[in-house]
């Protein structure tokens, strides 16, 4: 059998497409499959030190705020926050083009105590916002299992594939 | 007439003092190109991605001994980075646009001179390389340095065979969504597969396949995945996994051995102490020591950086010594290298892109070098 598994095949589909093309049910599903190991993880206290400098705050985790790094939505990006770049955390900045493929985490949202699947696409077509760098990795993986690598440049599909910034874009609540 | 006499004497007498205390102007100097011997290998070659402007990624030169900057190769685009057995070039694979942040994109390779750190000769590209974290295996020579293995990614995985006798595209190897290119015997190519397994293309002498086979798996992607940053040592190729085992294979026959992998972490450690960075373990074959950066965390801190470096005898598979790194004033480490020469340097790149240049066998800090680029996070070597 191919290498490529339903992980792989899954990437040649906009998450959010296939998402809206698939039963609820059978769209997570498929999503178990590719998140063994990844989902229902609660939120970990994390020390990120220096290297989240948008999460450089005291005092209590910002979880509800789109510009830390400690904000709820982002706990497996790797990059700088859209919100800081002129966007929101589920909307690119102006000028800017969505990433087709993306790579995906489930994430825990304190607020109503329900883990939530996301996806973390890219922003892209500029360079590099350089704006509220934030790198979390919870169920992160390698990248020969692609769909949870945030490593790699997920702009390499868009006809400019230029990185400018990460968003996190709510995809579905996570079955437990 | 005394005192007036005396007073002449003492304005003379100083401005004596003064005409002799002052210094000779300066000679003339004559613009010139500061010009590098032949590499040494106590010069660490630093990957800076140059995070906040991404198109403008270089490598910086350091020497390890004078402890100077030596000047840069300039990168382009999220470049993959190789470096000649001679350390005399630097094998830059990156991407460039006809209007600098956009337009026509061209992929190519340059080939560095280590002297005078200007490129020498390029070969275009088929405009599908993998963007993707640097590491041995994202660009690999051949061992007799005739081919070039580039890594693709578009998301499809493949690689592309760069003829340096030619200067041609041999062609495209497809990897069924295995990645990276581990260069093993004379044509072969390695690359990591999602199911645990290696798959290993064999090239012919025109740089085509000859052949392929999947080796049984030897790691779990689920319970305990490898990074993928691993440590070419002659034929063998050291891993790390997350939760730090260390796993050896040895690609030097046509079906790839591997090695009974072994813990880094005692019972006790094991989850709560990790390897974490970019470039996670370095390691002197003549010596027998294996380098880690390793932090107490746990799952999802795989790339916070180490705060201490821990130190295996590679034969014994004993820890030797676990130095703290002082990582509140430089950050924790995220890349580990050492030299391969007989008085090895150990480098070590921070978070906050400090370079430091540590004893190999004591562990005590020579030097720290602060800010050599802005995101240095691998060191590149033959």
């Amino acid at each position: 059998m191919s290498e490529l598994s339903i992980v792989d095949r899954w990437l040649e589909l906009s998450s959010r497409s296939l998402a809206q093309r698939t039963s609820r049910r059978g769209f997570l599903g498929t999503l178990g499959q590719a998140l063994v190991g990844a989902s229902v993880l609660p939120l970990l206290p994390i020390d990120r030190s220096s290297r989240a400098e948008a999460a450089e705050g005291h005092g209590k985790p910002h979880v509800d705020d789109p510009k830390q790094c400690e904000y709820w939505k982002y706990c497996a990006i790797d990059g700088y926050l859209c919100s800081c770049c002129g966007g929101t955390s589920a909307s690119c900045p102006p000028g800017s083009t969505p990433s087709p493929i993306t790579w995906i985490g489930t994430c825990h949202n304190p607020a109503d105590g329900r883990d939530y699947i996301v996806s973390y696409n890219d922003c892209c077509g500029k360079t590099s916002c350089g704006n509220c760098w934030c790198n979390r990795n919870q169920g992160e993986k390698p990248m020969y299992r692609l769909s949870l690598n945030n490593d790699v440049n997920w702009c390499m599909a868009n006809d400019n594939p230029n990185y400018h910034c990460s968003v996190s874009v709510i995809l579905g609540v996570a079955e437990k | 007439m005394r005192a007036r006499r005396l007073g002449v004497a003492s304005v003379g007498l100083l401005l004596g003092a003064a005409a002799m205390a002052e210094p000779p102007p300066l000679a003339t100097e004559h613009l010139d190109v500061a010009h590098l011997p032949n590499p040494s290998p106590h010069w660490a070659f630093v990957y800076d991605m140059a995070s906040a402007n991404q198109t403008d990624a270089r490598v910086w030169i350091f020497d390890g001994d004078r402890y100077e900057h030596l000047g840069q190769i300039d990168g382009g685009y999220w470049p993959s980075v190789a470096m000649s057995a001679d350390r005399r070039t630097t094998a830059v694979v990156t991407t460039y646009f006809s209007r600098g942040w956009h337009g026509t994109r061209t992929d190519v390779v340059e080939f560095n001179d280590n002297s005078t750190l200007l490129p020498t000769r390029e070969i275009v590209l088929p405009p599908k390389r993998m963007q993707g974290p640097p590491s041995a295996f994202a660009v690999a020579y051949s061992a007799d340095e005739r081919f070039l293995y580039v890594s693709n990614l578009t998301p499809a995985a493949s690689f592309t065979v760069v003829n340096l006798a030619t200067g041609a595209i041999a062609g495209e190897v497809e990897t069924d969504g295995c990645v990276l290119v581990i260069a093993g015997g004379a044509r072969r190519v390695s690359s990591l597969c999602e199911s645990g397994r290696l798959l290993t293309v064999t090239l012919d002498e025109a740089g085509h396949e000859a052949g392929r086979a999947l080796s049984k798996p030897f790691f779990d992607a689920d319970k305990d995945p490898i990074f993928v940053q691993g440590q070419p040592v002659g034929s063998r190729v050291v891993f790390l996994s997350f939760l730090g085992d260390v796993y050896t294979v040895d690609l030097s026959a046509a079906e790839p051995a591997f090695a009974a992998p072994w813990p880094m972490t005692t019972a006790a450690e094991h989850g709560h102490w990790r390897p974490s960075g970019n470039q996670v373990v370095a390691v002197h074959a003549g010596r027998k020591r294996l380098y880690a950066p390793m932090h107490a965390a746990g799952e999802g801190m795989h790339k916070e950086g180490g705060t201490e470096i821990w130190v295996f005898d590679t034969e014994s598979h004993q820890r030797l010594a676990r130095w703290p790194i002082d990582a509140k004033r430089y950050g924790p480490v995220v890349a580990v290298q050492i030299t391969s020469d007989e008085h090895p340097l150990l480098f070590a790149v921070t978070e906050t892109a400090t370079l430091l240049v540590l004893d190999p066998d004591t562990g005590r800090l020579r030097h720290a070098e602060e800010k050599v680029g802005q995101s240095g996070w691998y060191l590149v070597s033959p």
